[in-house]
Order: C-alpha cells, then sequence, then structure tokens
C-alpha cells in the first residue's frame, strides 16, 4: 500500500511537486501522458519562456472566503490581496443556487505588510489586526493566509495564531499558501483544507445520514440526487459554516465535483477521520456517471436502488441525448480548463460524439492523494472515449494557446475560467465558458451541455464580426512558429 | 573643486575585531583632519559606541519605525572623537523579522535625508560579519562602497571566512565596481601568524595592507568607551592604528579577489604550520 500522503501533523502542507509529483509541462497524446503517470515515470518539462502564473494565495481563499461565518486575513503586503475581493463577487451571485437567501458582505482583510514591517517582523501586526478583525468582523473562525514577504522574514505565524485563539477563543487557522512554495496553482488548496483539516475539524461523535461534497459554487444538484437515497448533501467549502465543516467527520462518505479540487480534503476526511472517499473520477459523460454511481450505491450499501436509478435516467435522457448526438456529431472542440475538470470536458463533448483536437490541462497530477487510478480522470476519458491529440499541459500559458487556436481553428473552444473564451473569440471560434461545474453532470448535464453547445456554434454571428475587427496582441512571427517552441526537455 | 569621497565597507568574520579595528583606524583618520562617516550595519548597533563615549544615538531604523519617514538627519547622526558622523543602521531583535532588509531600507534612507554631503571625505560601513543575505551585501551593491578591507587574523575560521567574503566581492566587482583594498590582520597570536596572513593576501590577489599586534591597551580603551588614540595617544597601539589609517589614505592596490579553493587555502594554513599534522 502506498504511504499516506496527508501529514496534519506540520503546520505546511507538502506541496504537489513532491506530494504526488504533478507537472506543469507536457506536450503529446493525453494517452502517453496517463501510461508514464501511471507508471510513475512522469516528469516535467521546462518553458524557457513563461508568461505570468497563478499565485497559491487564490485558491487558499478559494477555499476560506466564502465560508459563510468566516473572516480571512492576508498577512502580506496588500497587493497580495488584490484578487480576493472576487470571491465578494462569486459568493453573492451564487447564493440563490444554495439558498443563501442573504449572502453577507465577505470579510477579507489585509495586515498591509510594509517596508519597516519587514525588517521588524510582522507578528505583532498580525496579532493587532486578528484582535480588530475580530471586534469589527465578529467572525466565528479566522484565517491567516501567509503570502512570500512573510514566509522570506520568517514570520511565525502559526504561534501567533494559536496564541490568539486562546485569548479570542475562536479557532484561528494559519494557512502557509506563500507563492514561491509551489509552481502548482492548486497548491493553494491543499494549503487551505491541511488548515481546515488540522484545526477545524473534529472527531466525529456519531454518524448522520450526510455526504460531504467538496466542490466550488455550482448549483445543488446532489440534494436532488442523494435525496432519493436518503442522504443529504454537505457542501464543502464554499456556503459552509464553521459547524458544518467541524462535523463534516460525521458524513457516511465525501464526493468531489473536481478530483483536482477536492483530493486533499477527501483524503484527509479518509485518512485521518474515517470518513470513506468515493474515490471515483466525477460523473461527467455515461461511462463515468455510471461508474460513479455505483461506487456511491457500494459505500451507501443501496446498490439496487443505484440501478434503479441510472435505468430510470437512462430511460429519461438517453432519447435526447441521442438527438444532440446526431446534430453534434464530427464537431471539433478543444478545451482549456484546469485537471481534472478539462479531463471532464473532454469526456462531456465526446459522449456528445463530438471530436476533441486538443486540449490545454493547467498541470496535471499523475496521482490523487487517494492513490488510486479508479480516480485518475484523464485516464478514464482516455479508455472511454479514445486519446486526445495535441494533449498540453501549460499553466496557462495564453501565448501558446493562441497559437494552437490559430492553428486548429475548432468549431467550438471550451474554456473553464475567466478571461480565456476571448481568444477563441478573437479568431471568429464560437466559445463557451461554464462557471457552474455540476451543469455538465449525470445525464441530465449531458442535455443541458449538448443544448448549450449547438445554441453557441448556431449563434456565431457575434465572434465571426469580432474577428474582423479585433487586433491580436502576438505577432505574425510567433502565430508561425511552432507553439511549444520554448517548451523543452524533460523527455516524459 | 569637490573632494573624492571613499565609501570603505570593513568585512570578516563575526567576533574578529571590525568595530574596533574600524573606529580605531577612523580615529586615525579623523586625527589627521579627514572628515569620515561611519555607518554600523549590524543590528546590535555597536559599531560606533568608542567613538561616541557609549552607545547614546538612536538608530535609524528605531526613528523610521517610531517617527515615519519624515526624519530629521541630526536625530540619528551623532558626532563623535574629533568630528567623526556616527550613525547606525539598527535592526529588529534576534530572532524576528529581516536584519538584512533593514541594511538596505537604512542606507537608502539615509542617501535620501542627504547624509552624503560633500565635505566628508570617508564613508565606513561596518558590517555585520557573515554576509547571511543579499541585505548584508547592500554596502557593495550599487556602487556604495568601492573598497572594501577584510579584518582577519592567522585563525584558520577567521581565513576561511575572509575567502568566502572574497567570493562575495568577485561576484559584485564583475558587476560594479568594488574592489578588495587589502587585508588587516588583527593578531591572535597564533603560531607565524604574519606570515600565513601575508601569504594569504598574495594567493587573493591582494595584500597585508596592515598587522596590527595584540595589545591590552585596546581592552583597557574599550572599558572605557573610547578608541586607542583617544585613551591613550601615546601607547604604541595608537601608533599602529595611525600607520594602519595612512595605509588606507595611501592604497592605491585594489583587485578583484581570486577566491582560493578550500583546498589550496588548507595548504597554506598547513605549509605555516597552522594546522598539525
Amino acid at each position: 500500500m502506498a504511504t499516506s500522503t496527508i501529514n496534519l501533523s506540520t503546520p505546511e502542507v507538502s506541496v504537489r511537486e513532491i506530494r504526488l509529483g504533478s507537472i506543469t509541462g507536457f506536450h503529446g497524446n493525453a494517452s502517453e501522458l496517463v501510461e508514464c503517470s501511471q507508471c510513475g515515470k512522469i516528469k516535467d518539462k521546462k518553458r524557457s519562456f513563461s508568461q505570468c502564473l497563478g499565485c497559491s494565495t487564490a485558491q487558499a481563499a478559494c477555499v476560506t472566503c466564502l465560508i459563510q461565518d468566516a473572516a480571512v486575513i492576508s498577512h502580506g503586503p496588500v497587493g497580495c490581496s488584490t484578487c480576493l475581493h472576487e470571491y465578494a463577487f462569486t459568493y453573492r451571485v451564487n447564493a440563490d443556487l444554495r439558498g443563501v437567501s442573504n449572502p453577507t458582505q465577505r470579510k477579507v482583510y489585509s495586515t498591509n505588510l510594509e517596508e519597516k514591517d519587514t525588517i521588524y517582523g510582522g507578528a505583532v501586526k498580525l496579532e493587532n489586526t486578528i484582535r480588530e478583525v475580530y471586534q469589527r468582523a465578529k467572525p466565528n473562525v479566522i484565517f491567516v493566509l501567509t503570502t512570500c514577504a512573510a514566509g522570506i522574514i520568517g514570520d511565525d505565524v502559526e504561534s501567533v495564531t494559536n496564541r490568539l485563539e486562546q485569548e479570542l477563543n475562536i479557532p484561528i487557522v494559519a494557512i502557509f499558501c506563500e507563492g514561491f512554495r509551489s509552481k502548482i496553482w492548486t497548491t493553494g488548496f491543499d494549503a487551505g483544507y491541511h488548515g481546515i483539516a488540522r484545526k477545524l475539524i473534529k472527531p466525529a461523535e456519531k454518524k448522520r445520514n450526510v455526504i460531504n461534497v467538496v466542490n466550488f459554487w455550482g448549483s445543488d444538484i446532489f440534494n436532488e440526487w442523494f435525496k432519493r437515497f436518503g442522504y443529504e448533501a454537505n457542501y464543502l467549502t464554499p456556503y459552509s459554516t464553521l459547524d458544518s465543516l467541524q462535523h463534516s467527520s460525521e458524513a457516511v462518505c465525501t464526493v468531489q465535483a473536481c478530483a483536482t479540487l477536492g483530493s486533499y480534503l477527501a483524503s484527509s476526511l479518509d485518512q485521518v477521520y474515517g470518513v470513506p472517499e468515493l474515490k471515483n473520477s466525477p460523473p461527467y459523460g455515461i461511462a463515468q456517471t455510471d461508474r460513479w454511481f455505483r461506487e456511491l450505491g457500494s459505500i451507501l450499501h443501496k446498490e439496487d436502488e443505484v440501478e434503479e436509478f441510472l435505468k430510470e435516467q437512462r430511460e429519461k435522457y438517453l432519447p435526447k441525448i441521442e438527438e444532440l448526438r446526431e446534430k453534434l456529431r464530427g464537431k471539433t472542440a478543444y478545451v482549456t480548463a484546469g485537471a481534472s475538470h478539462g479531463h471532464s470536458l473532454l469526456a462531456i463533448l465526446r459522449e456528445l460524439g463530438m471530436e476533441a483536437t486538443g486540449a490545454a490541462i493547467f498541470h496535471h497530477d499523475p496521482i490523487y492523494d487517494s492513490h488510486t487510478t479508479d480516480a485518475d480522470t484523464l485516464s478514464h476519458t482516455v479508455s472511454d472515449y479514445g486519446d486526445i491529440k495535441n494533449y498540453t499541459v501549460c499553466n496557462k500559458q495564453e501565448f501558446e494557446l493562441v497559437n494552437v487556436l490559430n492553428r486548429i481553428r475548432p468549431d467550438i473552444l471550451f474554456a473553464r475560467h475567466g478571461g480565456m473564451t476571448l481568444w477563441g473569440a478573437k479568431f471568429g471560434i464560437p466559445s463557451l465558458l461554464i462557471g457552474d461545474e455540476h451543469f455538465g453532470m449525470g445525464y441530465e448535464g449531458l442535455v443541458n451541455y449538448g443544448e448549450q453547445i449547438l445554441a453557441t456554434i448556431e449563434n456565431d454571428e457575434f465572434v465571426k464580426n469580432l474577428e474582423k475587427h479585433a487586433i491580436n496582441p502576438y505577432t505574425k512571427w510567433w502565430l508561425e512558429q511552432e507553439p511549444y517552441t520554448f517548451l523543452k526537455g524533460g523527455k516524459n | 573643486m569637490a573632494k573624492e569621497l571613499r565609501q570603505i565597507a570593513i568585512y570578516g568574520k563575526g567576533g574578529i575585531g571590525k568595530s574596533t579595528t574600524t573606529q580605531n583606524l577612523t580615529a586615525g583618520l579623523a586625527e589627521s583632519g579627514k572628515k569620515v562617516m561611519v555607518v554600523g550595519c549590524d543590528p546590535k548597533a555597536d559599531s560606533t559606541r568608542l567613538l561616541l563615549g557609549g552607545l547614546a544615538q538612536r538608530t535609524v531604523l528605531d526613528t523610521l519605525r517610531e517617527e515615519g519617514e519624515d526624519i530629521d538627519l541630526d536625530s540619528i547622526l551623532k558626532e563623535g572623537f574629533k568630528g567623526t558622523l556616527c550613525v547606525e543602521s539598527g535592526g529588529p531583535e534576534p530572532g524576528v523579522g529581516c536584519a538584512g532588509r533593514g541594511i538596505i531600507t537604512s542606507i537608502g534612507l539615509l542617501e535620501r535625508l542627504g547624509a552624503y554631503t560633500d565635505d566628508l571625505d570617508y564613508v565606513f560601513y561596518d558590517v555585520l560579519g557573515d554576509v547571511v543575505c543579499g541585505g548584508f551585501a547592500m554596502p557593495i551593491r550599487e556602487g556604495k562602497a568601492k573598497e572594501i578591507y577584510i579584518v582577519a587574523s592567522g585563525e584558520m575560521m577567521a581565513l576561511y571566512a575572509a575567502n568566502n567574503i572574497s567570493k562575495g566581492i568577485a561576484r559584485y566587482a564583475r558587476q560594479g565596481g568594488v574592489r578588495l583594498g587589502g587585508i588587516i590582520c588583527n593578531s591572535r597570536k597564533v603560531d607565524r601568524e604574519y606570515e600565513v596572513v601575508k601569504a594569504f593576501a598574495e594567493e587573493l590577489g591582494t595584500q597585508l595592507i596592515h598587522f596590527v599586534p595584540r595589545d591590552n591597551v585596546v581592552q583597557r580603551a574599550e572599558i572605557r568607551k573610547k578608541t586607542v588614540i583617544d585613551f591613550d595617544p601615546e601607547a604604541a597601539q595608537a601608533e599602529e592604528y595611525r600607520t594602519l589609517a595612512r595605509n588606507i589614505e595611501n592604497n592605491t592596490n585594489f583587485v578583484i579577489p581570486k577566491p582560493l579553493t578550500q583546498e589550496r587555502l588548507e595548504e597554506i594554513l598547513m605549509e605555516y604550520g597552522v594546522i598539525d599534522i
């Protein structure tokens, strides 16, 4: 058995490069990457030119700022928290999907470390900030996100949070997400979950009929599904509360909307708190939906009910799915998204009869913390629907994406992150961004997505016009170069 | 015509006597009519004690912290023995913050406040012994100190540290104008000390600029918060420091050092009997 990658005894999470062997540079066939990942021979390529990358702090903020009764302090120069206000927007606009009728203002602060604080240390400033935030925001829990500046000068953040926890009598959690620690942006998720698993989750005293769902802020499809089997969804961590986090150990199992998002928390709950992890990749595409529900049935000991459910789903949705396949067959699509949701999008579009002409996925985890290939979303999409050529791991290198799109010119671009669709649109390629991750799940998800894809491809007048007027920042020279000119070495 | 300001950084192993040597030699320069400023770059803020007759002034960083950027130069720049100007960078308590960043901030602030006046002949930077990070290399970066003297003794670890510091100097010398002016031997009375330090200096491509013998008068003066020149101007040791000051004043031998390999350094030490085999 593989050794556990979860170690809650240290304040800092082990970064993905070390824990999982994750990489950010690859170009080839998806099957090659799957094979190398599964035999433990994956090696990163290097970019001799790179555009800017994301910082772990944003992901740590993602899993903390949206907790209903939390306050978050970024301990660093004020610039490190520039992007955190986006979670206030996210919280407000998605609140309805989760039945949060009165979305409260997000409580996000910065210690605003200045030059003199880096000399004398920021500990006193952090202490005062925590007290001030406690007074002003009256949160039930405070998270302190570290930054590079605090990390370099060696501020002892853990001691401060421990001390203030005693003083204020609420949990105060230090989260170590310094950007320089990892070039895998999703390490920030792990950093957040590490703090939550270490300091907030309590050992279960009883079990309840709830299922943890590690997710972002998608629509409430899980309650609809689980109700039928007599269970309720406990969504982690957006829209959760301190109380629901603390008692997440009482759930009968944990499922995930995205394996790269949920890996660390689901495995912590499994390995440390005894909550079984549903290890299969999330339910996108028919084959994976069936596998996922069958594993759920086996964990809940409701195999027959699950079969009955799947039968109903097939009867209800297959005719519609077949109709959509007729219309979409042979259409080409390119995907740009994070792992593993990008792998799921590749499953959806091919389930609908489309052809994947390539993908730019922001990083690759050869394995997740559950240490099983059942969780390998890329391997599922390859074995269920065939290989994918032009598969790139590219930590959001837009210059490569633009070059590739110009060559491939797919019928549609699927993007998962804001700001990426415009690169398709500038070339007149209809582009689709769906923020709700749960929109494409299950049988009904295929219908949802299929209809959106059709609508997007059919309504291409805007992008065709845009193409005529758009100015591309990349030069003709670059568009004529091989897209992976700057990706070197590291034989996978 | 404006005088050419010589900015000099003094480095060396911790405890080797950098501050003592710097203050005694600047006392010698001041006595001969030179206008000297000493910038202490050690968080302990004890680099100007002998010139000022005690730890009197507030450090740049404490003042910055308490009063903000709008600082009166007079509040941090104190006049000591024979008109020497003394300033201490200061820094955080041991174990917190970043002393290296403190030196960067402090020197930047001194420049902005106009501490480097035209009438100065010399600025000396007395830097913490181990150049542990970029901040402690600040005085030799960005065209500040152009001359460096390393204080060493014949002891193995002192020479080892001096060799390491030379590596740092060589790095910055390639991109800027900084040069090594020589090794100052602050004697610890080890065997054949003069010969070994001289040989080491020559191997580095520089010179032994002066051999300062060991003398208890230094200790007696220090206890009274004075330099030797101030405490006992007639002492033989006072004359040694005057000689060192003169040698620096007249020095024209500035080089990019050629650091030794560890093996070569040990060979020299063996050759002069410092390591018994």
